[in-house]
Order: structure tokens, then sequence, then C-alpha cells
């Protein structure tokens, strides 16, 4: 279960408790930079096999991603795009890992 | 004893050396604490992918990527070796390039070199390279791929780098590539979950992704030699920047006692004039 630091009382608290039964936890990341982190209700990418996206309770998930943009739902209904040329992603227990630039 | 024109120019030339070497002195530091950071950050990143791989493979060996590419292996081993692009580097690079030379062995091994200074060192000992690369300019998504397809030809493959240790230490460091990245992984907490088949969807497959997550931790580790030679060479720089700087100080403070005692004898000859002057005036 995804968890994490309150900045504001140091406890340890669980995000599965925050999230909405339609959202999950997505973080986009490269090894110098952090493009996305926060609470989302989908994601967008492509990989192999064609375009495909990514919704909370989604079964556990790993896929080499192919150049796309990479489109990003946000839970308070905004719209990211991030501009990806390869990547991995891990889809586990409603929290999502996207490595980029490896 | 110069005039005091010229020493006041003098003075006013090597107050701007002084200025100019703070500079660099200064770019220097804010690069070495950026990729200080850098270094630091990458070591999170391959952590995580870490706890990925280990969960998938199960126990099997770090075969650098190539369990469903069958790349044709030579027998040897491959030394990659990575210098400075330019000449300013210290005495670092000859310390590095010796070392290496010390189990090298042309019938068994095959050279690498990365940065032009390297290239210059080996051709002054007469010692061939397979390839030369340039060392990368800039710090960040460092693309390694043309080396990492070199690497994945030979059975083996060591890196020789400088190493960052403190802004006065610098040091030589030799590691093999594949023990690298398990020792590096080795720092990463364990987790005991298991990724398969039956509990994952993968895409395209267990092996392709095996093998790309191999290929990344071999990126980020040549990445990151590369980078800690690019630290040390930034110490190096600001190390003889500094010594630039206070070398300058102490030239402008011998000249400002220069400047004052020629002020002081162009005023006692004027003096001296001026009384031997007024004696005969007087007489």
């Amino acid at each position: 279960m995804a968890s994490r630091q309150d900045a504001s009382t140091g406890q340890i608290v669980s995000e599965e408790s925050e999230l909405g039964s339609d959202e999950f936890h997505l973080k986009v990341y490269a090894p110098y930079k952090v493009y996305f982190e926060g609470v989302v209700k989908s994601v967008s990418a492509l990989n192999q096999t064609g375009p495909f996206d990514v919704l909370a309770q989604h079964h556990n998930f790993i896929t080499l991603l192919s150049p796309y943009t990479l489109k990003i739902h946000t839970a308070d209904n905004k719209d990211r795009q991030i501009d990806i040329s390869k990547g991995i992603m891990q889809v586990k227990d409603n929290d999502v890992i996207v490595f980029l630039d490896v | 004893m110069k005039k005091p024109q010229e020493l006041a120019k003098e003075l006013q030339n090597m107050k701007t050396l002084g200025e100019l070497t703070s500079v660099f002195e200064g770019i220097a530091s804010m690069r070495i604490a950026q990729i200080k950071n850098q270094v630091v950050q990458s070591q999170n990143y391959f952590e995580t992918l870490w706890h990925m791989y280990t969960q998938i493979r199960a126990g099997s060996t770090f075969k650098l990527g190539t369990h469903i590419t069958d790349v044709e292996k030579n027998n040897k081993t491959l030394f990659i070796v990575i210098t400075a692009e330019g000449g300013f580097s210290g005495d670092i690079d000859q310390r590095l390039i010796n070392w290496m030379l010390k189990s090298y062995d042309p019938k068994k091994i095959d050279i690498i070199v990365i940065g032009r200074h390297g290239t210059t060192q080996l051709a002054q000992r007469g010692v061939s390279f397979t390839k030369y690369f340039k060392l990368p300019s800039k710090d960040v998504n460092i693309n390694v791929s043309p080396i990492i397809q070199e690497v994945q030809k030979y059975k083996s493959t060591d890196v020789f780098y400088q190493q960052y240790v403190s802004l006065t230490s610098l040091n030589v460091k030799r590691i093999n590539l594949s023990t690298a990245i398990e020792e590096r992984g080795k720092l990463a907490k364990e987790t005991g979950d298991v990724i398969n088949e039956a509990t994952y969807i993968f895409e395209p497959s267990s092996f392709a992704v095996v093998d790309h997550l191999e290929r990344s931790m071999i990126n980020i580790a040549l990445s990151q030699a590369i980078l800690e030679s690019k630290l040390a060479q930034y110490a190096s720089r600001f190390q003889a920047m500094s010594l630039a700087h206070n070398r300058s100080n102490d030239t402008v403070d011998d000249l400002k006692i220069s400047y004052s005692r020629s002020r002081r004898a162009v005023k006692d000859e004027r003096l001296k004039e001026m009384i031997n002057g007024l004696r005969k005036v007087a007489s």
C-alpha cells in the first residue's frame, strides 16, 4: 500500500485512504528530474501494442513505453502532457511509476 | 626600480586577474554542488529500478541486457578510460592512464577512451585504442548508448575513472561494470516481493523488460562514472583557480609595497633636488 510522510505532522499516512475510487497515485521521473507527482484519474501512453490508458484499479502491469506524448488527467480535472522518447511504466496497487530516459 | 605608473598598471592587471580567478573558482564550486546533487538523485532512481529488476529476474545473473538479443561476444576484456576533454586537468589523467596500463595486455584487452586528453596520453605512450568518444559537455541526459553497444560485445568490462573525494582530494578508480551494478543494487532495501507472469502483465515480455532494465542500469552506472569524472575535473579546476587566486592576492600585496616604495623614492628624489637647488641659491 502506498504511503507518504505528512509534511506538517511528520507522520506516515496511507495514501490509499485519501484516494477516491477512480483515482490513483502517479509519479513520472527521470534520473535527474521529477516531471509529475500527484493523484490522477488516468494516464495515456503508447507501447509496442499501441496506445493504452491506465485507470484506477488497473491490474499490475509493466511495459516498455514508445515515443509519445504522455497524457495525464489529474484528480482536479486538469490535463498535463509530457513528451517522452522512451521509458518504463510500472503499475502496482493503484500506484503508477513512469521511469523516463531509460 | 620600476616607475610608479608602471607598477600601478601592473597592480591593476593583477587585481583583474584576481577577480577573474575568483569568478572561475565560484563557477567551478557551483558546478561541483550541482553535479553532487545529480549523483544523489540518480542513485535514488537507480535503487527504485533495481527493486523492480531484482523482483523480476529472481536470481538469474546480470547479462548486460542480452537475455533475448544474442550479441556475439569476444573473449577479450574491455577497458573504458574516462579522461578530460581538454588538457587542463592537472596530473590526474596521467595517473589514471599509467594505472590502467599496469594491467593492460594488448592480446587480451581492448581500450575505449572517453575524453580527448586520454587519446593524447595513450598516443604519447605508443598505445593504440579501439574507439574514442567525446566527453559529453552536458551534465544531464548523457547518451551512453553507443558505448553500451560496445560493452555488450565483451565478456567483461572494467571502467577507469576519476573520483571526487573532496575539493582537495581526488582519486583514480577502477570498477568492473557488472560487479559495480550488483554492488550498487545492494544499497537498495530488499522488499521480498516477486514479480512474475502470474502476478503481472508484461508488454512485450518479461525477458524484454529485464533486458531493458539491465541496459538502463548500465546506462546509469556509466553516466555516473562520467559525472564523477567531471566532478573530479571541476574540483581540479577549482584547486588550480584557488591557487592562482591566492598567488594573485600575494602578488597584489607585493606590488602595493613596491608601488609605495617607488612613489616615496620619487618624492625623496624631488626633495633632494629642491634642497640642492635651495643650497645653491643660498650660497
